[in-house]
């Protein structure tokens, strides 16, 4: 090859190889919106489906009693661990901030507004996504690697109806008990922590709590639980379904519906909280 | 009978399948063979209507379940019964209960019948004495007869099996063999078996349908397979299990 002829070919190469990237990126940015879109119609129709099976939990009522003893009673320790030290770590740091201010008698109301409001439901929503969300989408992704929701589907039986539906009714029914218990556990926990750190009289604390709430605060703590449990069960159901690639890909899409389900139990808490207390 | 016509199919840009045309009839055994990640199993699951094709049609019994819905289709699938490669048995639920599953979720029939039908086909299978145990704790071979159990329980006209002796020891190979065999002279049973093996198709198939890069490359009775030309049967023939 002569020396001009090897310039020409290295000047082609690159004015045109910035393009072929570009066009390249253009071609998997479009490809990404697209599959992006895809999977958000596919999330709804199977959202559609899952609630559209609610007529048959008479008959899959055992499925239904299951699910809720695994996403309630078996999430009671989490969900009380994670409560009690919240309240006790939200007395102390706001008992300490308020007695800059000599109101330490206000403890008892900040603390409520705090827990039955905002810290209560979120990290209920956050403990379960984790625990009952990692649960199905690990126990879901399994079952469409090794095809029984294949199976379910050749012995004529709905799998959204065998397998989501029931969560996601549990997930609605319990969810409202471990809210209050989450409330709960940690009002006691941050009145055993005014009392014995800040030296706060306990009915100084309960009556600055009882009286001052409101319809309000409970309406926007106790609406974020229905809100919280359709997000994690069937954004995790999703996932679970969706897996592809053996355990692996069980693994990909369990932590991808955690991911997913937590980051939009956050947003869904402020947006609850919001539109609550603007329009109450 | 089982008919698939013209059937095309794509995952993304890959094609899986190529105009593949093929009737399997009733009383028949019909294997698919060939290499593993051809489309063979696909083919099982477009019977079934678990997947749909992007061009052709799929017609069980003279019914074209092509465009059906999802709710209409489990009327046909009542008419085959499938085998998974993988068993596919739901882990949760003991021997017992994965054998009654059908009868349970789509029949109104009495406890007491549907106990009868299950331990019917625990004697068929030889599992007596593990109607209690969950699937893991059963052998390759005697997961493979609950599956098979499974899919006889509510008596369909045809059963599905995808690689029915793959990962199973020569003994349980043999075993599964003969319960397939003895399906069409016992029960009156069509079969479709997909494999890569090709003694699995000597030993049962009637007729014997050869799937090569997404293609028909030879359909007719299984006698006939000697007789082909086709490189690939040729080179089959002689190594006898598909090197994948």
């Amino acid at each position: 090859m002569k020396t001009g002829e090897s310039t020409v070919i290295a000047s082609h190469r690159t004015q045109f190889m910035p393009l072929a990237f570009i066009r390249t990126l253009e071609k998997r940015f479009v490809q990404q919106v697209k599959d992006f879109f895809l999977t958000m119609q596919e999330f709804f129709f199977f959202s559609l489906r899952a609630f559209m099976a609610f007529p048959k939990m008479i008959r899959y009522w055992r499925d239904v009693l299951d699910q809720a003893t695994i996403c309630g009673t078996d999430s009671i320790p989490i969900v009380l661990v994670s409560a009690i030290s919240i309240g006790a770590l939200l007395a102390i740091e706001v008992g300490n901030l308020l007695e800059d201010f000599g109101a330490k008698t206000m403890l008892g109301r900040s603390t409520a507004l705090s827990v039955i409001r905002e810290l209560g439901p979120l990290l209920m929503g956050l403990m379960l996504s984790a625990r009952f969300g990692s649960r199905n989408g690990a126990e879901l992704g399994a079952m469409q690697i090794s095809e029984q929701i294949d199976a379910l589907r050749a012995f004529g039986t709905d799998p959204i109806a065998k397998l989501v539906m029931p969560r996601l009714l549990a997930a609605l029914i319990m969810f409202l008990p471990l809210t209050a218990l989450s409330d709960f556990a940690g009002l006691q926990s941050a009145a055993y922590m005014a009392e014995h750190y800040h030296r706060i009289d306990p009915g100084i604390f309960w009556n600055a709590v009882y009286p001052r709430l409101v319809a309000k605060d409970f309406v926007v703590g106790f609406l974020k639980a229905p809100v919280f449990a359709i997000i994690i069960t069937l954004v995790s159901s999703f996932n679970g379904f969706s897996a592809r690639g053996g355990t692996a890909g069980v693994g990909r899409s369990t932590i991808k519906g955690i991911v997913v389900s937590s980051g939009l139990v956050l947003i869904a808490n402020f947006y609850v909280s919001k539109i609550v207390l603007e329009n109450m | 009978m089982i008919e698939l016509r013209n059937v095309s199919l794509k995952y993304g840009d890959k094609e899986i399948l190529k105009n593949v045309s093929l009737t399997v009839r009733d009383n028949t055994i019909k294997a698919i063979l060939g290499p593993s990640g051809v489309g063979k199993s696909t083919i099982l699951k477009l019977m079934l209507g678990l997947i749909k094709p992007n061009k052709g049609q799929v017609i069980v019994d003279g019914t074209d379940i092509t465009g059906m819905k999802e709710t209409a289709l489990y009327g046909i699938r009542r008419k085959m019964g499938m085998v998974f490669q993988g068993n596919a048995l739901f882990d949760s639920l003991t021997i017992s209960q994965n054998l009654g599953f059908f009868l349970r979720e789509n029949l109104k029939l009495p406890e007491d019948e549907i106990r009868l039908k299950v331990a019917e086909q625990i004697q068929f299978a030889g599992l007596e004495g593990y109607e209690d145990q969950l699937p893991e704790s059963l052998s390759g071979g005697m997961r493979r007869r609950v599956a098979i159990g499974r899919a006889l329980i509510f008596k369909p006209h045809m059963i599905l099996f995808d690689e029915p002796t793959a990962g199973l020891d020569p003994v349980s190979s043999k075993k599964i063999l003969s319960l397939i065999s003895s399906l069409r002279h016992n029960n009156n049973l069509g079969a479709v078996i997909v494999t890569h093996i090709i003694d699995d198709v000597f030993n049962v198939a009637d007729s014997v349908a050869v799937l090569y890069q997404g293609e028909i490359i030879f359909d007719d009775v299984t006698e006939k397979l000697h007789e082909s030309e086709h490189q690939f049967i040729r080179s089959i023939l002689s190594d006898k299990i598909l090197e994948l």
